[in-house]
């Protein structure tokens, strides 16, 4: 054979190197070293490749329009096609080796590794992570095993699903904030950058418009603000904070088909989702209905107790003149005036007990008889008093209650054991005006007192005089019986 | 065998495109040559599915193949230079 002709050309060392050399090349095949042998045809060499329909998986991957990579066993990368160098942004001569697991962090390695490992045996799927560039991509991974001829390997597919998990996770990310929105206690209106409503939860819709959605805020809740209705509408809060400047706690009356719901304070934010660029505005309306309508009230108070001081100032003024210009000592006089302070005094605990309101007739008669005697003594019968009268109307029917016990007292029904007193209702009067009357029986003989004083006076003219109201006094030798009109809009009829 | 001191070990590697066992010899001889001939060495790849005639100079049958042209004598080293020891022993620079 050609060996033995060569043989006498040959030194005994060359014949030794060759002999090994023979021997290598066959253990290399043997052993599965070599995948390839150059065979020589004529003058030419030529290259066959052992890895048996091994250039057909080249040929297949890249025809893929998804990555795909195939590996050998101990996880070395063999071949990557464009669709994965474009998908990594990498060229296909910088995967050499093991580049790819250089892309990855440790978390996503140990994940890779394990794959190409389990791969080897059967068809296995994971998901790995990969910063490409700035972004942080998602693959789902797929390996399989696969022969190259005499080696053999892993194939493994990269299929992009980055996009789905944006999706899946902009869609978690909106039910949460659709969640949060709708737990809201406060109104909260979300804007677009246009000023056009796009969200709204339930606390909110019950104060705007009907379908507020697309609307533009201003007509979506009719606001006006009380220290700037010319100059400022719900629209500009929207423009400001959607173009970036938060407008805090105004407050602003509302008009709405919810009754409790008169007064908000707005505040409105600027809506930033990504980026620092606004894409509308947050407005937050919190219902301030309840502490406007008290604020109301507490003024309202304020300015009536005002009016209530300086009318019982005048008042006592006015009872001190009369009282001195009709007494002729200073002890008469005394005795006069107290009296009289105290029915007043007697008449504004009743009020502020039952805080000026729901005061009725026989409370008042009840106090000013308190010192003499009681209903339920016998002498004094009450009827249809079950009524409700102002605050007005008390202090001067308490005024002259007090001045006619006081008479009764001094000279009539009550000064004796015998003496009756009756006070009842007799009716309405054709306007309204309500009549009540103070009858005195049984008692000592009446005669018409010869001089006016200021108790006559008082009561003749303290509640009106006409057909209105007023007193009608007659000292009819049986007894004192005084009618008393007390106007319509002084009493309540119950 | 010794090997002079200062010259540089010069080694032909022939491969034969991207076949697994030329891929693995290239990351073989990277390897063998970073951890044991730093700087001392000169590697020259030759893709013979590239250029088949040059199989001709050194008469290589079998790929991948590792050849020692300096120092002299002329070694082969036959398979994917997956055995390190035995790859050191050939270059006669095992430690």
């Amino acid at each position: 054979m050609a060996v033995v002709s060569l043989a006498s050309a040959l030194t005994r060392e060359e014949l030794e190197a060759r002999l090994y050399e023979a021997e290598e090349t066959l253990r290399a095949i043997r052993e599965g070293e070599i995948d390839a042998v150059v065979i020589k045809g004529g003058t030419t060499e030529q290259v066959f490749t052992l890895e048996g329909d091994g250039q057909s998986y080249r040929t297949f991957m890249e025809a893929m329009d998804i990555g795909a990579a195939a590996f050998d066993a101990e996880g070395q990368l063999l071949y990557a096609n464009q669709a994965l160098c474009t998908l990594l942004d990498r060229q296909a001569d910088a995967f050499s080796g093991q580049a790819l697991l250089g892309m990855l962090d440790a978390v996503n390695q140990t994940t890779f590794r394990r794959l190409l490992a389990q791969a080897l045996k059967e068809r296995q799927s994971d998901e790995i992570h990969v910063r490409v560039g700035d972004a942080e991509r998602s693959f789902l991974l797929t390996g399989a095993p696969i022969d190259f001829g005499i080696v053999s390997g892993v194939a493994i597919t990269f299929t992009d699903i980055s996009a789905r998990e944006q999706t899946a996770a902009a869609r978690e990310s909106e039910r949460l904030a659709r969640s949060i929105l709708a737990s809201a206690n406060e109104a909260v209106i979300v804007c677009d950058r246009s000023g056009r409503v796009t969200h709204i939860n339930a606390a909110a819709e019950r104060i705007c418009a009907e379908a507020p959605i697309g609307k533009p805020f201003e007509e979506a809740i009719e606001l006006t603000f009380a220290d700037a209705s010319e100059l400022m509408s719900g629209g500009d809060i929207v423009a400001m904070a959607a173009g970036g400047t938060p407008v805090q706690g105004l407050e602003a009356a509302v008009k709405t088909s919810a009754v409790d719901v008169t007064d908000v304070m707005i505040s409105a934010a600027p809506l930033i989702v990504s980026g620092d660029r606004t894409q509308g505005c947050v407005v937050t309306l919190i219902n301030l209905s309840q502490r406007k309508a008290a604020e109301r009230r507490q003024a309202l108070l304020m300015g009536e107790l005002d009016h209530r001081v300086k009318n019982t100032l005048a008042m006592v003024l006015a009872i001190s003149a009369r009282t001195a210009s009709h007494e002729r000592t200073i002890e008469d006089f005394q005795k006069s005036f107290s009296g009289r302070i105290q029915a007043l005094a007697a008449t504004h605990t009743l009020l502020s007990n039952a805080s000026w309101e729901n005061l009725q007739i026989k409370d008042v008669l009840r106090v000013e008889l308190a010192p003499y005697a009681t209903p339920s003594s016998g002498r004094i019968t009450m009827e249809g008093l079950d009524v409700s009268i102002d605050s007005k109307t008390a202090v001067s029917l308490g005024l002259v209650f007090h001045e006619l016990t006081t008479n009764a007292v001094k000279y009539g029904a009550l000064s004796t054991r015998s003496g009756r007193l009756s006070v009842r209702r007799m009716g309405l009067l054709s306007d309204g005006a309500l009549q009540i009357e103070w009858e005195e029986r049984d008692g000592p003989l009446v005669t018409p007192p010869t001089t006016s004083g200021f108790g006559q006076t008082l009561i003749s003219r303290s509640l009106g005089s006409g057909p209105n109201g007023g007193t009608k006094l007659e000292y009819r030798p049986s007894g004192v019986v005084c009618q008393i009109v007390i106007p319509k809009y002084g009493h309540f009829v119950t | 065998m010794s090997q002079a001191t200062n010259e540089p070990v010069k080694l032909v590697l022939y491969v034969a495109g991207e076949t697994p066992k030329s891929l693995a010899a290239i990351r073989n001889l990277e390897k063998i040559c970073s951890e044991h001939l730093a700087g001392k060495y000169k590697v020259e790849v030759v893709d013979l599915k590239k250029q088949p005639q040059l199989a001709r100079e050194h008469g290589i049958v079998a790929i991948p193949t590792l050849v020692k042209e300096l120092p002299v004598p002329i070694r082969k080293i036959i398979g994917d230079l997956s055995d390190t020891q035995k790859v050191l022993v050939h270059l006669s620079v095992e430690e």
